[in-house]
């Protein structure tokens, strides 16, 4: 068992309103997996993304991660464990604009105090993989939208998650390249990262093992 | 892991051009200032310190309870040697000098020059060096002269002079050869070569000359007119000496002296700073803190803009978050820039220094050292300036930028808290009041001083030049003076001359107490007299109010001319009613007999009130120092190079050194006019680092309401609807800090302005002008950025999210 979600919810209070993003949900992911979030905008598909990737927090019930009881570690441990263990991919890319490719890969390894041999040789590793050595010297403004993203894959794969995060990874690309990056994403898994996506597209959805839908924080079918 | 901070710090400060050069520029301003200030404030507590002993030398000062009886810096000759013999474990050594001016010729090169009659142990005691020269015999024969080295290059037009002689004239005109037997090497300020600013003396002789000059004997105990150096053994305080000064005064100076003087040995060190009613610590106290208050208002400055940029960084600092970056180490970054930033800045205020110093010693009317003359160990100031600097700058924004939640910076969500807010605004609205205050300042203060110059001087000072005469104080000469006078006087492009011992400089030659005759002497009043020809009041053009001028052929020395002011002093209703009346000077038997009543002109610096004034004729008062030449309109150049010609041809020992009016006032006033250039200086500093934190701050709002002003033209809201937003919330702030800064510059001023006893009422303009001129400034700069805003399209600010 990778992560267990246990009546988890989050509740937050806007204007003087209390607002439930997300509603006692029950989620068991194993490892090798790969999940699609699907629902319409609002449905808390996001929300639940950041929850279990620990950027944000339910108010209410259990999530387990890899054994440990997230519910109730403190930030500073939390964020050891994302760090360790979770890659983000975002629909945006994210990238630092004032990076390089090869530094913007390499941030999250700077961020673990890995030594420097040890970064380069990982970095090229992964601009081999991907194949964008010739772009490694590029700014992000300098490539088109699939290039970046695939760059931002590899960002989230460079310090060897068990867990990818994505958030409408294909949603600002067009469809070929949309269908490049999903193919990837497949092969990772195959590889055995498990996947955790969030997609508006049904053809997206076909690539996951396992179709979650949601509606108004809860989930409606399994 | 540092190396990597640097390298993008530097990219992002590459990529924000305009950001990054608004912040240097600011930064550059505050640092160079200070820079200069800080070199200037430690080069004035050097003065004196470079003597040798430093630590031992002391001045004996003066303390008079009749202000008339004497300066402060000059006392009793004998008392320093006295003090030496009858105390050798007191006081090791002496220094005395008599202050001469005289005629200074080699060949027909002559100028007036400043000498120091004084005692053997000059060069010895403070460990002066010479060129050339040997400094343990330089002064064993009489007639030798040591002399600066400046002078000797004004003299011959080189340095290595010893062997050569100057002919220097005493005061019955009689010439004399000196040898030169040393030339004296650059000193630092110090209060023995220069006590003061006027006197600087380039000529050193000492007192086995002394008969020639025929000036009052070092053995004398009634001339207060030596400035008197000693030097305490060592571990010797001031204060031991209090008794032995006490009781030397007690045993050999008269009545007058004990009631009068007291003296009082001041530490060389400390009297630098503390001469002239401790102006010049004054000054340095008033530059520090202007320099003080524009370091910080760069320093806010650079806050601000750091912190309204954050919305250009917010995606920056969210994805570092998530990609596992802690608040540590953004904090660390955001340090490392601005680091950066404070070094290039400090760096470029170094280079500037060169070019900025010669600019700053126009200001301050001192010469500035150079960057090398500085002790080594002044290398690790700039480095102590750009940490302390970087650090305090760079903190608060790299809290506040990483203090940012991960998810919302990810969604661009820019939440600055209230407090933030609020702080930011008062950062802006304390360079707001220091700006207007300043400005006003400035304003007042030009006022105050056009005022000086203006009008209300009571004597025209326009075309007015005056000139120093050879003297010659006997029946004779003034005849002779008279003579030369009148020729002067027939010159086309003159049209008044007058010889007077007296100009409207503030150092006339006697006072006196006077009292109407008749009445209780007790009932006395301190009086300026004057010496004069009878043409002084036309060449001046002060009026006459009653009676009449002093007359040319006049021979009867009791008869005066009084100011309207000893008019109204002494008690007489009107100034006709003086006409004819008499007065005493206090000890003197002989009355003096009023012949005239003139109106009140400003004699010394409008600092001080119109003192009562008799005015005695040169006929029978046998002193002079000056021509005043009154020159008709038309071309100047002309008019002096005619009485150049002339002054040749009449005078061939002496030159003609001429100064304007203008020129007598701007040395009167010199620290006002320094002051004046502080402010206009500080003025335009305060307003160049003002506005560039203005523009930081419009740019901040702007860049938050990007997506209303979007919003708010989709609905239909005007260029100028729009444009106000963004001004209102500028003026209220705005507003807020006139409140604040006004009263505090009418006390700021009022306060200096009560150093006068002429001064300008305090009027609104000055505060409306600065008002104006800060809001207006501030309503286009913020006009200059909306309207960009305000024109786009506003499809493009609405897609952005």
């Amino acid at each position: 068992m990778l992560l267990r979600l246990n009546q988890a919810s989050r509740i937050i209070k806007s204007g003087g309103k209390k607002v439930t993003l997300l509603d006692t949900i029950n989620l068991d992911v194993k490892e090798g997996e790969f999940i699609s979030l699907m629902g319409p905008s609002g449905s808390g598909k996001s929300t639940l993304l950041n929850c279990i990737g620990m950027l944000d927090n339910f108010t209410d019930g259990g999530y387990v991660f890899l054994e440990e009881p997230v519910h109730s570690m403190k930030e500073r441990d939390r964020s050891k464990l994302y760090k360790e263990y979770i890659g983000f991919v975002f629909q945006a890319y994210h990238l630092i604009d004032e990076l390089t490719v090869q530094e913007n890969i390499e941030t999250p390894l700077l961020y673990k105090n890995v030594k420097s041999s040890e970064r380069k040789a990982m970095v090229a590793d992964m601009l081999d993989r991907f194949n964008i050595v010739g772009k490694k010297d590029l700014f992000p403004a300098q490539l088109s939208g699939g290039q970046q993203q695939l760059v931002g894959i590899a960002r989230a794969l460079i310090s060897k998650p068990k867990l990818i995060l994505a958030d409408e990874p294909t949603g600002n690309l067009n469809s070929k390249q949309g269908i490049e990056i999903m193919e990837l994403f497949s092969e990772l898994n195959k590889e055995g990262v498990t996947i955790i996506q969030a997609t508006h597209s049904e053809s997206n959805a076909a690539y996951g093992s396992q179709i979650i839908n949601l509606l108004d924080g809860r989930i409606v079918t399994e | 892991m540092i190396w990597i901070y640097f390298k993008i710090a530097w990219r992002n400060l590459k990529k924000r051009q305009l950001y990054t050069a608004i912040n240097i520029l600011g930064l550059v301003t505050g640092i160079s200032f200070a820079l200069l200030i800080s070199a200037f404030v430690w080069q004035e507590f050097q003065g004196n310190k470079n003597l040798k002993n430093a630590n031992s030398q002391y001045i004996l000062t003066s303390q008079w309870k009749n202000p008339n009886m004497g300066v402060e810096f000059a006392t009793l000759a004998p008392l320093a040697e006295r003090l030496k013999e009858e105390y050798p474990h007191l006081v090791a050594n002496y220094y005395r000098w008599d202050g001469l001016t005289s005629i200074v010729s080699n060949g027909s090169v002559n100028f007036r020059e400043s000498i120091q009659l004084g005692d053997e142990s000059f060069l010895d005691m403070y460990g002066f060096n010479l060129l050339y020269g040997n400094a343990n015999t330089a002064f064993n024969n009489p007639f030798s002269v040591v002399i600066k080295s400046e002078k000797a290059t004004k003299f011959f037009g080189k340095t290595d002079v010893v062997g050569e002689t100057l002919t220097i004239q005493n005061f019955e005109g009689d010439n004399h050869e000196f040898i030169i037997t040393g030339v004296l090497a650059k000193t630092p300020e110090n209060s023995v070569t220069q006590i003061t600013k006027q006197n600087n003396g380039g000529f050193f002789i000492t007192k086995n000359s002394a008969t020639y000059f025929d000036r009052a004997h070092f053995q004398d105990w009634e001339a207060p007119i030596f400035a008197c150096y000693v030097e305490l053994q060592p571990g010797i305080t001031a204060q031991q000496l209090a008794d032995p000064i006490e009781r030397l005064i007690q045993n050999h100076t008269s009545e007058v002296f004990q009631k009068n003087l007291t003296v009082v040995p001041q530490k060389l060190t400390d009297y630098y700073l503390n001469k002239d009613h401790a102006s010049l610590k004054q000054m340095l106290y008033t530059l520090s803190f202007v320099g003080f208050f524009i370091v910080i208002m760069a320093m806010i400055n650079f806050i601000n803009i750091a912190i309204s940029h954050s919305g250009s960084r917010i995606k920056e600092i969210g994805v570092r978050k998530v990609l596992g970056g802690n608040r540590k180490q953004l904090i660390l970054q955001f340090l490392t820039e601005s680091i950066i930033l404070v070094s290039i800045s400090t760096v470029l205020a170094c280079l500037s220094y060169p070019f900025l110093s010669p600019w700053f010693e126009g200001l301050i009317g001192k010469e500035l050292m150079n960057l090398s003359q500085f002790p080594i160990y002044f290398l690790f100031i700039p480095f102590l300036f750009i940490l302390v600097l970087g650090l305090f700058v760079g903190l608060y924004p790299a809290f506040v930028l990483s203090s940012f939640k991960s998810i919302d910076a990810l969604q661009g969500k820019l939440k600055t808290g209230t407090k933030a807010v609020y702080l930011r605004k008062s950062l802006l609205s304390f360079q707001y009041v220091t700006a207007l205050i300043v400005l006003i300042s400035a304003i007042l203060v030009t006022q105050q001083l056009n005022s000086f110059f203006g009008k209300n001087l009571g004597y025209d000072k326009d075309s007015l030049i005056t000139a120093t005469i050879p003297r010659d104080w006997t029946q004779e000469g003034v005849k002779k003076m008279l003579t030369i006078r009148n020729e002067f006087s027939k010159l086309p492009s003159v049209e008044n001359v007058s010889l007077s011992y007296e100009i409207p400089n503030g150092n006339n030659g006697f006072q006196m107490s006077i009292y109407k005759t008749g009445e209780n002497p007790e009932q006395s009043y301190a009086t300026q007299g004057l010496v004069s020809d009878d043409a002084y009041l036309e060449t001046y053009q002060i009026s006459l109010v009653a009676g009449r001028f002093l007359e040319s052929e006049e021979t009867n020395p009791d008869l005066v001319v009084i100011n309207e002011k000893a008019s109204d002093t002494y008690g007489f209703k009107n100034a006709e009613e003086a006409i004819g009346h008499q007065l005493n000077i206090i000890d003197d038997e002989n009355p003096l007999t009023i012949i005239g009543v003139i109106s009140d002109f400003h004699f010394e610096s409008m600092q001080q009130p119109i003192k009562p004034q008799v005015f005695f004729n040169v006929n029978t008062n046998l002193h002079y120092r000056y021509l005043s030449f009154k020159l008709k309109a038309g071309n100047i150049k002309e008019s002096l190079m005619a009485i150049q010609q002339k002054w040749q041809s009449l005078m061939p020992d002496s030159s003609f050194e001429y100064q304007f009016m203008d020129d007598t006032l701007a040395t009167l006033y010199e620290n006002e006019l320094q002051f004046k250039k502080a402010t206009y200086t500080a003025s335009i500093l305060s307003f160049i680092i003002g506005l560039l934190g203005i523009f930081g701050m419009v740019s901040l709002s702007i860049n938050k309401r990007i997506k209303e002003v979007g919003i708010r033209k989709v609905l239909g809201a005007s260029v100028a609807s729009i444009s106000y937003l963004f001004i209102k919330e500028f003026l209220v702030i705005l507003v807020l800090s006139i409140l604040i800064a006004c009263p505090l510059a009418y006390l700021l001023m009022n306060q200096w302005l009560s150093n006068y006893a002429y001064r300008i009422t305090i009027g609104l303009n000055p505060f409306l002008i600065g008002i104006l001129l800060i809001g207006s400034i501030t309503i286009i700069l913020i006009l200059f950025q909306t309207l960009k805003t305000a024109i786009a399209n506003p499809i493009k600010s609405l897609k952005t999210e």
